[in-house]
């Protein structure tokens, strides 16, 4: 009966996108930074959003990943800096001039107002007539599956409903970027994770700009194209869900990002010296040799062996955390403290005072700048 | 045992409060011309008499009703810039603002119908029914005042973030989204200038005149010059009012919150 | 953007401020005013700026020939009756409301609503009711003749002791005009507010508390007096202070109640007013004095409480 929205990604869905407008709409920042009196609430920020991409913000609380989504909405303007949207300058626009549909942490429903007229507000007050924004709003409650809940009250939903009106209710205005603040902070953890797959397929049909902030990383891998990792006001790292995770840039972002071995050492020619044991590493990045760095590894890329084989490191187990498809083995090494990830069974395979040599595969090394204790505490 | 002596003691005290009232109730059921408790003769006469027949009456109470209604509007429209302001910008002069409109709620009443008379004399409007009216607007804005502040301050603010980013400006936020989530809160300061108004003795009592006088004080004559069991149908009608409208407002607003009572609870 | 409001909004801005002045402040500052003018024999008053006013509060208008201390009486009296009721109702009110804020959200309710309409009760009607109950032809004294409690005071010996405390006339008890009709019945009239004002506070107090120290070995009554009051210590005195400040200004009950000489200054201030005596300013000086007073004993009593709490 209703008109679906355009499913595929790049064709119009709303008549402000037609296709050459779309290529040309990424979202650019320059230069923007925020200060707060002395205090900097974002550092020079200059980021690409690609058209039609989803982007996660990730970094933990008060890593000013809200302050810029909130600058770009235009409810904070920067102090510096420019916010270009297909070629122009919007920097200094208001957010009811800009009209991003944005998704707020408390999802922040008006009460007074039912599911539907909730959904067609932005239609309401832009003058649209009440025939279209009734039909428009049935279009969109029907988008994320609440068709039949438009005359509730805001009261009567649970959670994930909220949030799916909430979402409803910003893309009314068929907004050319559309902005999620922590949009699953406020829901069971066993909802997030199906919500966060109906999100990212909502988005890919829609195709339409999508900034997402977010403390979880899990979200961030299971929904965008691109991530930003963001402390203190800095802009760590911006890549692929793979590249962050696989490639970190520092070790801020290893920790962050999943669990890592970090183990400090001085950088030798073919790779890092570790509490005493030489470690080859291909991928030594540009460190000239003599100089401290961090060697990055993921526990699941560490082999326990019962002999001693090269690139690996003696150890003797701590702990064992079984979490049931897997086991994390803590290790006491010359090199440090390190974790390996081993499959989990039945038997107990492992146990505390167990020795092993901790393989390091060269393939799956890193070095990184050496880390700073102010890392460790945000991770 | 301490369930009992708590319950014991919460109805003594409900006793200690009800008992004038109830007195005050069923004086208005004498019979003759005196009163009496318990009442001697019981007759609906004396309801008759206030509602209908006695002149003295009607008119006083048509006067409360006018400068009730009237003054908790003007109070009401009043204190809706000053908690707007206080709340979208709690400067300095919005502060100073609020507390100076609270200061004739806060001090002795006497004190306020005083310079009200002085006030009203020199514009030469003292007994004027209009005079009474704005004096108690005056009187009661702290009421609205307060009942606003406190519903705006429970407002989740990110409902404005979210109208700003759906093109609502300011002033439409303001028709869309606050005004309609604020009217409980300004029917109960509304209503709670209404009954305070209704009750109020002391500053009509020095700016009304022989033309115009209210309920409270038309009783308060004839409490110097004598009962009559009629005064009592006063205080009836009163009560009930003050009945009704607090229950509306607990039907229909948060009371405890509105009282300042923990949110959660 | 709108910083430059326009000129209208900002006129409008400006008259509505005046306006709310105008209205809230004015009469204060008149009072203030014409309390330094002067009473014209026969007429008005004038404009002035002489303390004889307030010379005469103290010492009387005919000093130093002769002194009287009549209306520095009536300020005692105002202070006195307003302290006692206030402080009676607040000690008779915090057990109360402790109870009723221990009870569910919806019985609290019905009990708010009762107590916000018996507050909103109209002087008036108070003192009528109360009237209606003291006064010696019905109410308690009827009673207590007709079911002989009378004699039976009188066989015990009680009835003289009453006497003393001039409850009592040769023949019955007596009540009207007592000090003890007049504070009760103040303290009737402030008890609501006693009860809104002692509510959020109290409201407040988390069960949890209470069940720690109950865990504890603390019975309801040890807790109350050792965890809930030094809570709410604070509030406490500042109902009390708001109460008094309120019963400054009572009328209706010191005109029915309180006898002649014993009078407040709220009675005075209206004669001067709007009364008999007709002496605008001298009643503006009583009504500044009545202020100043009050702001004396709010000021005192807030140093004590801050130096109580360090």
């Amino acid at each position: 009966m209703m008109k679906p929205l355009s499913p595929k990604p790049g064709t119009a869905w709303s008549p402000k996108a037609d296709q050459s407008f779309l290529h040309m709409s990424d979202l650019i920042l320059k230069n923007i930074r925020k200060a707060y009196g002395h205090v900097t609430a974002v550092e020079n920020a200059n980021l690409t959003f690609e058209s039609g991409k989803l982007t996660a913000l990730l970094g933990p609380s008060g890593c000013g990943k809200t302050t810029l989504l909130r600058m770009i909405a235009g409810l904070e303007m920067p102090t510096s800096g420019d916010i270009i949207l297909g070629g122009e300058n919007i920097a200094s626009k208001s957010a009811e001039q800009r009209k991003f549909g944005m998704v707020f942490q408390s999802f922040a429903l008006f009460p007074h107002l039912n599911v539907a007229r909730n959904v067609s507000y932005s239609l309401r007050i832009a003058g649209v007539d009440a025939t279209t924004r009734r039909a428009k709003a049935q279009e969109l409650l029907e988008l994320v599956q609440l068709g039949d809940k438009g005359q509730r009250k805001i009261g009567q939903l649970s959670g994930g409903q909220r949030q799916r009106v909430a979402i409803a209710r910003a893309l009314a205005q068929e907004p050319e970027v559309f902005l999620l603040d922590e949009p699953m902070s406020a829901l069971d953890a066993q909802l997030r994770g199906d919500l966060q797959m109906q999100l990212r397929l909502l988005q890919q049909k829609l195709g339409i700009t999508t900034i997402v902030v977010t403390h979880d990383q899990r979200e961030a891998m299971t929904m965008a194209d691109q991530i930003v990792v963001m402390s203190h006001g800095r802009i760590e790292q911006i890549g692929t869900p793979q590249e962050i995770y696989h490639k970190p840039a520092n070790s801020f972002v290893a920790n962050f990002i999943g669990n890592a071995n970090l183990l400090d050492g001085i950088a030798t020619a073919t790779g890092i010296r570790v509490g005493g044991t030489e470690i080859a590493v291909s991928d030594r990045g540009s460190f000239a040799a003599g100089q401290a760095v961090t060697l990055f590894c993921r526990p699941e890329a560490v082999a326990l062996h019962d002999t001693e084989i090269p690139n690996s490191v003696p150890g003797t187990v701590t702990f064992v955390r079984d979490e049931g498809p897997a086991r994390e083995i803590h290790l006491d090494t010359p090199a440090g403290h390190m974790t390996a990830e081993i499959p989990g069974s039945f038997e107990a395979t492992v146990k505390i005072g167990d020795r092993f040599h901790a393989e390091l595969p060269d393939g799956l090394l890193h070095l990184l700048p050496e880390r700073s204790h102010d890392d460790e505490e945000a991770a | 045992m301490g369930m009992l002596l708590s319950r014991v003691f919460m109805g003594l005290m409900a006793v200690w409060i009800i008992v004038p009232i109830l007195v005050v109730c069923a004086a208005a059921l004498n019979g003759g011309r005196t009163m009496f408790f318990p009442p001697e003769d019981p007759t609906f006469a004396r309801f008759v008499e206030f509602f209908v027949t006695e002149e003295v009456w009607i008119r006083s109470l048509r006067n409360s009703m006018i400068i009730a209604l009237g003054s908790a509007a003007l109070a009401v429209i009043a204190a809706w810039p000053i908690a707007y302001w206080l709340w979208r910008k709690a400067d300095g002069v919005s502060k100073v603002l609020a507390g100076l409109a609270s200061m004739p709620f806060a001090l002795p009443p006497i004190v306020f119908g005083v310079g009200l008379v002085f006030f009203w004399g020199f514009s030469g409007s003292l007994g004027n029914i209009w005079s009474g009216i704005i004096s108690h607007a005056a009187l009661f804005m702290a009421l609205p005042l307060t009942t606003l502040s406190i519903g705006l301050q429970s407002l989740d603010r990110s409902h404005l973030d979210a109208a700003a980013t759906m093109g609502a400006s300011e002033a439409t936020a303001f028709r869309t989204i606050i005004l309609p989530q604020m009217l409980p809160f300004t029917a109960s300061g509304f209503f709670f200038a209404v009954v305070l108004s209704f009750n109020e003795f002391i500053v009509v009592f020095f700016v009304s005149a022989s033309a115009y006088s209210t309920v409270t004080v038309q009783i308060f004559n004839s409490l110097r010059n004598g009962f009559t069991p009629t005064m009592a149908v006063g205080a009836i009608t009163f009560i009930t009012t003050s009945i009704i409208i607090f229950s509306l407002i607990a039907r229909f607003g948060n009371l405890p919150q509105l009282l300042g009572a923990d949110k959660s609870k | 953007m709108s910083k430059a409001a326009a000129l209208p909004t900002r006129l409008a801005k400006v008259a509505y401020i005046g306006a709310v002045l105008a209205m809230c402040i004015t009469p204060f500052l008149l009072v203030f005013a014409i309390s330094f003018g002067e009473k014209i024999e026969g007429a008005a008053w004038v404009w002035g700026f002489q303390f004889d006013n307030y010379k005469r509060f103290f010492v009387g208008a005919d000093y130093p020939n002769s002194i009287s201390f009549l209306y520095l009486k009536f300020l005692w009296y105002s202070l006195y009756y307003a302290m006692i009721a206030s402080i009676l109702a607040v000690a008779t009110c915090f057990p109360f409301v402790w109870l009723m804020t221990r009870l569910s959200r919806r019985a609290q309710t019905v009990w708010l609503v009762f107590f916000l309409a018996s507050l909103t009760l109209s002087e008036v009607f108070v003192v009528m009711g109360w009237d209606i109950l003291l006064s010696n032809r019905s109410g308690l004294p009827a009673l207590f003749k007709e079911t002989g409690l009378t004699d039976l005071l009188k066989e015990t010996g009680w009835f003289d002791v009453l006497r003393s405390w001039g409850l009592a006339s040769p023949r019955n008890v007596r009540f009207k005009p007592t000090e003890f009709a007049t504070i009760l019945t103040m303290t009737y009239l402030v008890w609501p507010y006693a009860v809104i004002l002692l509510y959020p506070p109290l409201s407040k107090i988390n069960n949890e508390i209470i069940e720690a120290a109950r865990t504890m070995g603390a019975g309801p009554v040890t807790v109350v007096r050792t965890v809930v009051l030094p809570m709410v210590r604070t509030p406490i005195v500042g109902t009390v202070l708001l109460l008094f400040v309120f019963l400054l200004g009572a009328y209706v009950t010191i005109a029915v109640f309180a006898a002649p000489e014993k009078h407040t200054l709220s009675i005075s201030v209206y004669e001067a007013v709007r009364g008999a005596t007709l002496n605008a300013p001298f009643g503006s000086a009583q009504a500044i004095i009545l202020l100043i007073a009050a702001a004396v004993v709010l000021v005192f009593s807030r140093m004590a409480l801050e130096r109580g709490e360090k």
